[in-house]
């Protein structure tokens, strides 16, 4: 009969509304808790990451270039790094050994490391012994108020001097 | 929870300081000279710049330069906050070589808490600035914080309050760069705080709280209510309301700020010697007081009495602190002996005054007696209006109402002379006595010795008319004896005791000392009966008086009418008599 | 009628009090019956995770040797004395040393729950090892328990990370130059290396950070994952059908099966068993047995004979740690000093091994191998799909896989050894004798 039809076919499209709307419902629902779950696991990574170590800084200031006569290779130990002056050009070398992580000692031939017989020469290349790699080169940067700065956060190719 | 999280996530990136930065790193390019430094300054990022200072006592970690990135970037001397150039100063060190100042107080080494005060770990200027109310220390002189008090606000502003944070290590007497230390200290000593207060190193007084670690302990907020409203934080402190302009205030605080038990100048074994060894101060107990002439010995006595700031409190000459006795006639008032034994030990003389024991020798209190003894100069008052104005006024008020400037910081207070009830009471015989003779272990004078006992009545008379005003009426007689009957046997005063301790400690208190629970709200306060020079001048008859009738104008009552019989009060009075006992020596053991 | 029972009385209430409470504990009797016995497996919350039954070629020792068991036990004992030692350790650069010294001094029993703690890590490593070793030899990761297998290696890195992470604790020159090296070899892996060294350091170099962080590692999270894993992997061995065994792979012909006994109630529809099943719980019902089908096969109650087995080795386990930890003391060296690194400075002994290949070749040795070396443990069960020889050591059938395992696990244990005895100063070939 054309009412009971007409009402069938009612009910069929609301029906489908209705499979339509909790469709796009549970849609949307699983999108927000989806990307919720994606900003959580990315905050926790975040939250992970330090963004203030309280370990010795990596950046930090050495001194007026003056300080660093031309021809020298100073030591810094606490800061395991060795300033090296040629002429006008500067240069940070990292003393921390690369097999292992101890403090390289300066020799005449370069660079000796007590722990494990690594031997590296006047530019930190690797001359012998386990380590891997050579001592990588760090930053050099003067800053506005007339300080060299060394930035360990950031390696510079070995043989690329800042020019003071 | 989508919206909530991604609300969440902006809220931890995107900073203030993160914008500083940036704005930094443009304006640096824009100042800069190369095209390498240009390429640099594009490629930072904003990140966290902080120092670790390990050499100021507990690690202080310091990101002030986070927001504060262009303080050692001599170009940015004339921009705007955060972004400027911390200031160089010769006054901190700082010296000028080839057109360059070079900074003397290296971040690097000090960071910035350490002078600055304020929240070195904080990146939000609410807590890095120590904005926030719980936080201890809040910028020095740059930031109230919301719960001071509105009136103080404008006064704790200003740079000078860093030289509290200088003196932790130039902790020397006449540093250059802290005048106000310097000044708030000559301060301590000249308005006598060194009296009371205790500061390691500098003083000992026993009286009042030990300020060697004020500065570490308050806030400059407080230090300066300390000093302008003593009752704000206790009712019943004794601190004398000093008359002090602003800016010795001002100086005071920035010197107990500075006060804060450090001294990063000192070695340990320093610091240890000056904690474990004793000063050794002369042992004048046994010494005998040198025999000096007369006039030598009250120039010597002047001198001290100069030097030490007596005026800080009392009046003598031309200079009056306004808040104790006027000691200008005091070889009139008093003899040496009992000066030299009032200085020793005020409270051996008046029990409850507020007057600290001083550390002199003995021939140096001799020799302030002495010269207190040669103030023998009558005043020159002829009404006994005009006597009563420069003699009593200064204790029972202008008006004769006990209010006083001295009131507040005598005990027993000056008597409330308007009181009609009492003074139509009293019988006028005992104040003739009272003025002419004083009134023993309190801090009213014998002014007979002054004015001359004509002058006195007239002054009575003077006082009677023009403050009380009510006219007397006839006393009615009180019938009580004249001695004691009750013998003076253990067994009466026991019981006296036990009476005592039932009716009368709840004002007298427990230890008769009128210390009892209901005192502070009692006016006038009920009397110390362990004053002995009180006490004993007391006689029987006007015990009686007091206990059976009551004093009328005050709170005692009479205890007749609550069911006291004359043998219980006699064994009151017995008990009252037994902690009184009559001896030459002072009332407490003195040192 | 209301109320049919008589109130007792408070004297005779109090009486029965002790049985009262006990039974309301205490709901079964202890097992006197086939039915009581197999019935213990879920009135218990403990031991619900037991089967029923058992096969009985599981319980000898010969088989497992109790290594899963002994594992698990260690793991327990280090669970209840690293909580103990919690009480008086901090995790702080300036304290941990000293509080190692405290409990060795002046707490009670410190120095013996420390060297317990010790020894059950040691033991637990190699047992873990061996137990991996034993399932391997047995060809017990086979079909169906590939995933358990797999379980089981994840569990094997994190006891060896869990390990890793306390032995910086005492904050010695032994732990820290450990983890220094520890680290650095971590350092070597490809693009992540770094960004992971720095993350679990939380500093560029080993410090209070990194104490910190290893700390929570240590008490907090891996022993929350182990957890997990070990709950996973039990319940694996239930739903794979119990531990491996010889005769595995008859199935009973289980199509007989569905005509009941005349005088059993079968309250269940059959239902073809394509597991190796010999019960299932539909088949508990009111009768002398509990499983569908009755046909006679080798299973014995858990209990009391698996759990007697599980007692055994328990009281073994914790006998022979008691005893080590009565003999020998966990060692404590000098505090950490960064500036003097010892000479030379090596790695705890499970990592030697890679410590010795890294000596060859620092990416190869740190990180190539290693991962293959997991790799392949890992990818094992789905690789040999050969459906023989399980149950049985060393089985002929399995003699290729056989081999290839004893190979590389002697040549980790050669390099072990070399890097323990036989590595000096600066990491030159010395003599131990």
């Amino acid at each position: 009969m054309p009412v009971a039809q007409k009402g069938h076919r009612e009910s069929v499209e609301i029906d489908e509304q209705v499979i339509g709307r909790r469709r796009l419902l549970t849609w949307l629902s699983g999108f927000g808790l989806f990307g919720s779950a994606i900003l959580s696991a990315f905050s926790n990574f975040v939250f992970i990451k330090p963004r203030a170590t309280y370990g010795p800084p990596t950046r930090f200031a050495i001194g007026k270039p003056d300080e660093f006569p031309p021809g020298t290779r100073i030591s810094l130990d606490v800061r395991r790094v060795c300033v090296v002056r040629d002429g006008n050009k500067l240069a940070a070398i990292s003393t921390t050994c690369t097999h292992l992580g101890c403090i390289v000692g300066v020799s005449d031939t370069g660079f000796a490391c007590p722990c494990h017989g690594s031997r590296f020469d006047q530019d930190g290349n690797v001359t012998g012994g386990p380590a891997p790699k050579s001592l990588p080169w760090f930053k050099v940067s003067l800053k506005p108020n007339g300080d060299l700065e060394v930035d360990k956060g950031i390696e510079v190719p070995p043989g690329s001097y800042y020019n003071v | 929870m989508l919206i909530v999280h991604g609300v969440v996530f902006y809220d931890q990136f995107f900073h203030r300081w993160e914008r500083q930065q940036t704005a930094y790193f443009d304006q640096a390019r824009s100042l800069s000279k190369s095209e390498q430094e240009r390429a640099e300054l594009d490629a930072r990022k904003p990140r966290i710049e902080q120092f670790m200072v390990t050499s100021f006592g507990d690690m202080r970690v310091d990101r002030c330069g986070t927001c504060h990135i262009a303080a050692d970037d001599p170009r940015f001397q004339n921009h705007a906050q955060p972004l400027r150039t911390h200031s160089y100063s010769a006054a901190m060190g700082d010296v000028q070589r080839n057109g360059h100042w070079e900074r003397r107080h290296k971040f690097s080494d000090f960071g910035c808490t350490v002078c600055h005060d304020g929240q070195g770990r904080g990146l939000e200027n609410k807590y890095s600035h120590g904005e926030d109310p719980f936080w201890p220390e809040p910028l020095l002189g740059y930031v109230t914080q919301a719960n001071w008090r509105a009136e103080f606000r404008p006064h704790l502003k200003g740079v000078e309050y860093m030289e509290a944070n200088c003196a932790q290590c130039h902790t020397e007497e006449n540093f250059a760069g802290t005048p106000h230390v310097n000044r708030g200290r000559k301060l301590f000593f000249s308005m006598n705080c060194y009296g009371c207060h205790r500061i390691e190193g500098l003083s000992e007084g026993t009286l009042a709280p030990d300020l060697t670690e004020a500065g570490k302990k308050f806030r400059v907020d407080y230090l300066w209510e300390s000093i302008v409203d003593p009752r704000a934080n206790l009712a019943t402190s004794f601190m004398p309301k000093f008359n002090l302009g602003d800016e010795d205030v001002k100086s005071l605080v920035i010197f107990l700020k500075s006060r804060r038990g450090i001294n990063f100048a000192e070695t340990s074994l320093e610091r240890y010697r000056s904690t474990h060894v004793s000063e050794t101060k002369p042992q004048a107990a046994t010494m005998k007081p040198a025999v000096l002439s007369t006039r030598a010995e009250t120039g010597h006595g002047e001198q001290l009495v100069t030097e030490h700031a007596c005026t800080a409190c009392h009046k003598l000459g031309v200079r009056d602190g306004g808040i104790a006795p006027d000691l200008s006639f005091e070889g009139l008032l008093k003899d040496e002996d009992w000066l030299t034994e009032h200085f020793r030990n005020p409270r051996s003389r008046i029990p409850d005054s507020i007057m600290p024991a001083f550390r002199f020798s003995d021939e140096e209190f001799g020799a302030m007696a002495a010269y207190l003894g040669s103030l023998k100069t009558p005043p020159r008052v002829n009404e006994p209006a005009d006597a009563f104005k420069t003699l009593c006024a200064r204790c029972h008020g202008e008006k004769g109402d006990g209010k006083g400037i001295t009131a507040l910081y005598l005990d027993p207070a000056p008597r409330d002379l308007t009181k009609a009830a009492f003074m139509n009471s009293k019988p006028r015989d005992r104040f003739v006595k009272s003025i002419e003779e004083g009134v023993a272990g309190t801090s009213m004078p014998a002014w007979g010795k002054v004015l001359g006992e004509q002058q006195a009545r007239s002054v009575l008379e003077y006082t009677l008319a023009t403050f009380t005003r009510e006219p007397a009426r006839p006393l009615k007689p009180h019938k009580v004896p004249e001695t004691n009957p009750a013998a003076a046997t253990a067994e009466s005063v026991t019981h006296g005791e036990q009476i005592f301790v039932q009716r009368c400690a709840g004002c007298h208190g427990r230890k008769a000392d009128g210390k009892g629970p209901n005192s502070l709200d009692i006016v006038p306060r009920p009397r110390n009966l362990r004053n002995h020079a009180f006490v004993n001048a007391l006689t029987d008859q006007r015990m009686f008086d007091s206990i059976l009738y009551g004093v009328q104008g005050t709170a005692m009552p009479a205890w007749i009418d609550y069911g006291l019989s004359q043998q219980d009060v006699g064994d009151i009075i017995n008990f009252i008599r037994s902690i009184n006992p009559k001896s030459s020596g002072s009332q407490y053991a003195s040192r | 009628m209301s109320d049919t029972t008589k109130d007792p009385g408070l004297l005779a209430t109090i009486k029965k009090l002790p049985g009262n409470v006990w039974n309301s504990i205490f709901r079964n009797p202890l097992p006197n019956s086939d039915l009581e016995r197999a019935s213990t497996s879920f009135t218990n919350f403990f031991l619900h995770i037991h089967p029923v039954k058992v096969h009985k070629n599981t319980l000898r020792p010969i088989y497992t040797m109790g290594l899963g068991l002994i594992s698990f036990f260690l793991f327990l004992i280090l669970v209840v004395t690293g909580i103990l030692l919690m009480f008086y350790y901090v995790p702080s650069t300036t304290q941990a040393y000293d509080r190692m010294l405290d409990l060795r001094g002046s707490v009670a029993f410190g120095i013996f729950l420390r060297n317990m703690h010790r020894w059950s890590a040691h033991g637990m490593v190699a047992v873990v090892f061996l137990h991996l070793c034993r399932v391997f030899l047995t060809g017990a990761y086979k079909r169906p328990r590939e995933f358990n297998w797999v379980l089981g290696v994840l569990m094997l890195l994190v006891t060896l990370f869990l390990s890793f992470t306390g032995y910086l604790l005492p904050w010695d020159q032994l732990a820290f130059w450990a983890i220094t090296v520890g680290t650095s070899i971590a350092g070597y892996a490809p693009l992540v290396g770094q960004q992971v060294k720095f993350l679990l350091l939380g500093d560029a170099t080993v410090g209070q950070e990194a104490l910190l962080r290893f700390y929570v590692l240590h008490v907090a999270v891996l022993p929350t994952l182990l957890t997990l894993l070990i709950a996973v992997h039990f319940w694996r061995i239930r739903k794979d059908g119990g531990l491996s065994r010889p005769a595995d792979a008859v199935a009973p012909a289980l199509s007989m099966q569905t005509e009941p006994a005349p005088n059993v109630a079968l309250s269940v529809t059959a239902v073809p068993v394509a597991r190796k099943r010999l019960y299932g719980l539909q088949g508990f019902v009111r009768g002398p047995f509990t499983k569908i089908g009755n046909i006679p096969d080798d299973s014995v109650f858990s209990w009391p004979n698996l759990l007697m087995a599980e007692l055994f080795v328990f009281v073994l386990t914790v006998a022979a740690i008691l005893c080590l930890s009565l003999m020998f003391n966990a060692p404590l060296e000098e505090p950490v000093n960064v500036m003097h690194p010892p000479n030379p400075a090596k790695a705890p002994w499970y990592f030697l091994g890679l410590q010795e290949m890294v000596s060859y070749s620092a990416f190869w040795g740190g990180v190539g191998v290693p991962t293959i070396f997991v790799l392949l443990l890992l990818a094992a069960p789905y690789l040999d799909r050969n459906p023989k020889g399980v149950g049985r050591w060393f089985a002929r059938e399995r003699l290729l896989a056989n081999t290839i395992f004893i190979t590389l696990v002697l040549v980790n244990v050669i390099f072990i050894v070399i890097g323990t005895f036989f590595r000096g100063p600066n990491w030159s070939f010395v003599s131990p004798w």
